[in-house]
């Protein structure tokens, strides 16, 4: 089954191509890499795909759903954590994750808070003003409320930037786990090795264009992931974060 | 209310008193309706002992109310980006639509009824109370007190609606949102439109069901339209740059290149140099609506020379507001120049945007004020604006947004302008009786003004360096 499908998906800020003529499949059970410099059109593609932005032309389905016609049952679906998403300064996590659990119509979200909670590692940090928490703290938090509602698909945005390496660890096998039980990740990341670590697809864009789509694990020989980004995108290596 | 927008709404109103609490400490955010209380019931007083009518009393507090709210409906202008920039590292459910099923305008909806809840209960309230003394030393019935709140916060939802809409159409169509303000005022001024009967001050002068609904529909309407029109703004991949302001800004002395810092942070964030000309355009068209209302209500003949000077001089602040409104305290420390200079190159830039858009106005009030008229508020003009920068530079530094909730602050700020406006308003209202006297007045009290506002600019420098050091 197809979790996530694109045609010709395009988007222009008046001269500037922001996204040009995106196509791509991603399966139900993936975990999905979106990889590319700065600029290269992964946010972009993301907020298409979760109904924030409309695009020029091209269209995309999500679960089923039209993220241009139906934005608000495609985020009833998903789940979402942007880059650069914080909780909101003056509310407590449970404060906040109440909040989520309440517009999202949830069942038991005491219970769900509880248990994000201590999978997270911010039990003690329950009831502290998000404005009071570390960065590490409020990306926890955030990485709660995309999975509160256990959805089937979850875009991210950078997922382990701002973690401790201990965490980062956590985050992965939990990422992995949830794949493993049948649900798809729509991951965008600079760290190529989490991508070869995690993903099962990759998709490498540059300046807004597709270049390549890939399974980290039939590259060939010796080649790593990050080499075949490189050449891919021409870069120079000392811009490619590891 | 449906569950999510009760479960919105409560949450919002609890973040609101946290944010106030948190960023201001609580007792002094609790004093602030008691300071309104006070400050402007001497103000009814000093208007009253001043000759001042009633019905002129409660005819400007209804305009100056739709100006607060006008004002307040501008942070529109700032967006998201520039919101984390004003308040820190901050984020506010309001913004909370990339991640959740709610539309922003929903969410937007809830957070205006929010405000306008939470500034009728802490701002109009105390003000309309402030008016209960007159109300009864002139034998009308308490209700009356009751209907002045009523009417007033509808002022201020006409003002932010007004905003919200004017924003909106001038985020799509530029030209459309100043035609509009252009078409207002003209109307107003020229085509003998009386407005006042589409207001809730309408109401308040003659309480009929027909005047309500007259008076409040233009609010509910500029509110819908204001939410359906008004986007957030925070995408800077399609704004455009002008290379005509860009010229403008190079054009601008500057020695250390905080000036040039300072009008890019206005012209190249959200609204650009427009905001500057629509928030002194709507102090500028509340400004003349108020004057015609005045001479039509009462036998007064103000000086609109001298009160469109002292006016437009008094909304430098909010550009003032916008110049600083990027400046990291923390790193004006890290600069290899001092804090005076930091000062004195945001004085640079605020003159420079200042003075021109007030010239703007005062052309345009040639229209139907004569020029000879105007020349004295070209005078007064200036030297107000020159006030206005050195007692903000010297009270509030680099965070002025922050005077409104901060109590003792709020109050010297508030007498320090009054110090300075009262006298030149209230020669702009004796002119009738005395025009020479009153000229100099209005001249002579804002010459002392600019030479006590140049001292407190130069002494702010050295007081916000040590200050900054102590704190950090």
């Amino acid at each position: 089954m197809t979790a996530i499908e694109t045609e010709g998906l395009t988007r222009r800020y008046g001269e500037v191509t922001a996204l040009e003529d995106l196509s791509l499949t991603v399966d139900e059970g993936e975990l999905f890499g979106l990889l590319g410099p700065n600029g290269s059109g992964k946010t972009t593609t993301i907020e298409i795909l979760t109904g924030q932005l409309t695009p020029t032309s091209g269209s995309a389905t999500v679960l089923s759903h039209d993220p241009v016609a139906e934005p608000l049952a495609v985020r009833e679906a998903i789940g979402i954590l942007p880059e650069r998403e914080d909780p909101p300064s003056f509310l407590t996590p449970r404060e906040y994750l109440q909040f989520v659990g309440d517009v999202r119509d949830l069942a038991d979200v005491a219970g769900r808070i509880e248990t994000w909670a201590d999978r997270l590692s911010f039990s003690h940090k329950l009831d502290t003003l998000a404005t009071d928490l570390s960065e590490g703290e409020r990306q926890r938090v955030m990485l709660a409320q995309a999975f509160l509602h256990e959805p089937s698909l979850v875009f991210i945005d950078e997922p382990l930037v701002n973690l401790d390496p201990i965490l980062q660890e956590e985050v992965k096998d939990h990422l992995q786990e949830y794949c493993d039980a049948g649900n798809t990740l729509f991951l965008s990341t600079h760290f190529v090795d989490v991508a070869e670590e995690l993903c099962t697809d990759v998709a490498i864009l540059r300046e807004g264009e597709l270049l390549a789509t890939r399974d980290p694990r039939e590259l060939a020989g010796e080649e790593t992931l990050l080499e075949y980004f490189i050449s891919t995108v021409g870069a120079d290596p000392a811009e490619v974060t590891r | 209310m449906s569950t999510p927008t009760r479960t919105i709404f409560v949450a919002m109103l609890k973040e609101e008193w946290r944010l106030q609490s948190t960023l201001f400490g609580g007792r002094r955010f609790a004093a602030f309706p008691l300071a309104v209380l006070a400050l402007t019931a001497g103000g009814f007083v000093l208007l009253s002992e001043a000759g001042t009518g009633q019905e002129a009393i409660v005819a400007g507090l209804h305009a100056l109310v739709v100006f607060f709210g006008l004002q307040v409906g501008t942070i529109g202008l700032v967006g998201r980006d520039a919101m984390r920039d004003v308040l820190g590292d901050m984020t506010l459910l309001v913004f909370s639509s990339r991640t959740l099923p709610i539309t922003w305008r929903r969410l937007l909806a809830i957070f205006l009824v929010k405000d306008l809840l939470y500034y009728s209960i802490l701002f109009v309230g105390p003000v309309a109370l402030a008016y209960t003394p007159i109300a009864i030393a002139g034998g009308q019935p308490p209700l009356e007190v009751g209907l002045l709140w009523l009417t007033l916060s509808g002022a201020f939802a006409l003002g932010v609606g007004s905003s919200l809409t004017l924003i909106g159409l001038g985020s799509h169509h530029r030209l459309v949102g100043l035609g509009a303000v252009a078409l207002v005022t003209a109307g107003v001024v020229l085509g003998g439109v009386d407005p006042v009967t589409l207001t809730p001050y309408g109401t308040y002068t003659d309480a009929t069901l027909a005047n309500a609904v007259a008076g409040f529909a233009p609010v509910v309407v500029l509110g819908v339209f204001g939410v359906l029109l008004f986007e957030p703004g925070e995408r800077s991949q399609g704004r455009k740059r002008f290379a005509l302001v860009d010229r403008l800004v190079h054009a601008v002395p500057d020695d250390r290149g905080i000036t040039h810092k300072a009008l890019f942070s206005v012209v190249r964030s959200s609204g650009s140099v427009w905001k500057v000309l629509f928030s002194m355009g709507v102090l500028f068209g509340v400004a003349a609506l108020l004057l015609s209302e005045l001479s039509r209500a009462t036998a007064i003949e103000p000086h609109r020379g001298i009160a469109f000077g002292a006016l437009l001089g008094l909304g430098g602040f909010t550009t003032y507001a916008w110049l600083t409104q990027f400046e990291d305290e923390g790193a004006t420390l890290r600069y290899p120049v001092t804090t005076a200079a930091v000062f004195a190159g945001i004085r640079r830039a605020y003159l420079a945007l200042v003075l021109p858009t007030g010239l703007v106005y005062f052309a345009i009030a040639t229209v139907w004020v004569p020029i000879s008229e105007l020349l004295v508020g070209v005078v007064v003009f200036p030297l107000v604006a020159v006030y206005v920068y050195g007692l903000t530079a010297y009270v509030a530094g680099f965070s002025p947004t922050e005077l409104l909730f901060d109590t003792p602050l709020f109050l010297a700020f508030g007498s320090g302008l009054s110090l300075m406006a009262l006298p030149v308003l209230i020669a702009s209202l004796a002119n009738s009786a005395a025009p020479t006297i009153a000229m100099g007045v209005a001249v002579g009290v804002s010459t002392v003004a600019a030479a006590i506002g140049i001292v407190l600019g130069r002494l702010a420098g050295p007081r916000w360096e040590s200050r900054l050091r102590t704190s950090s």
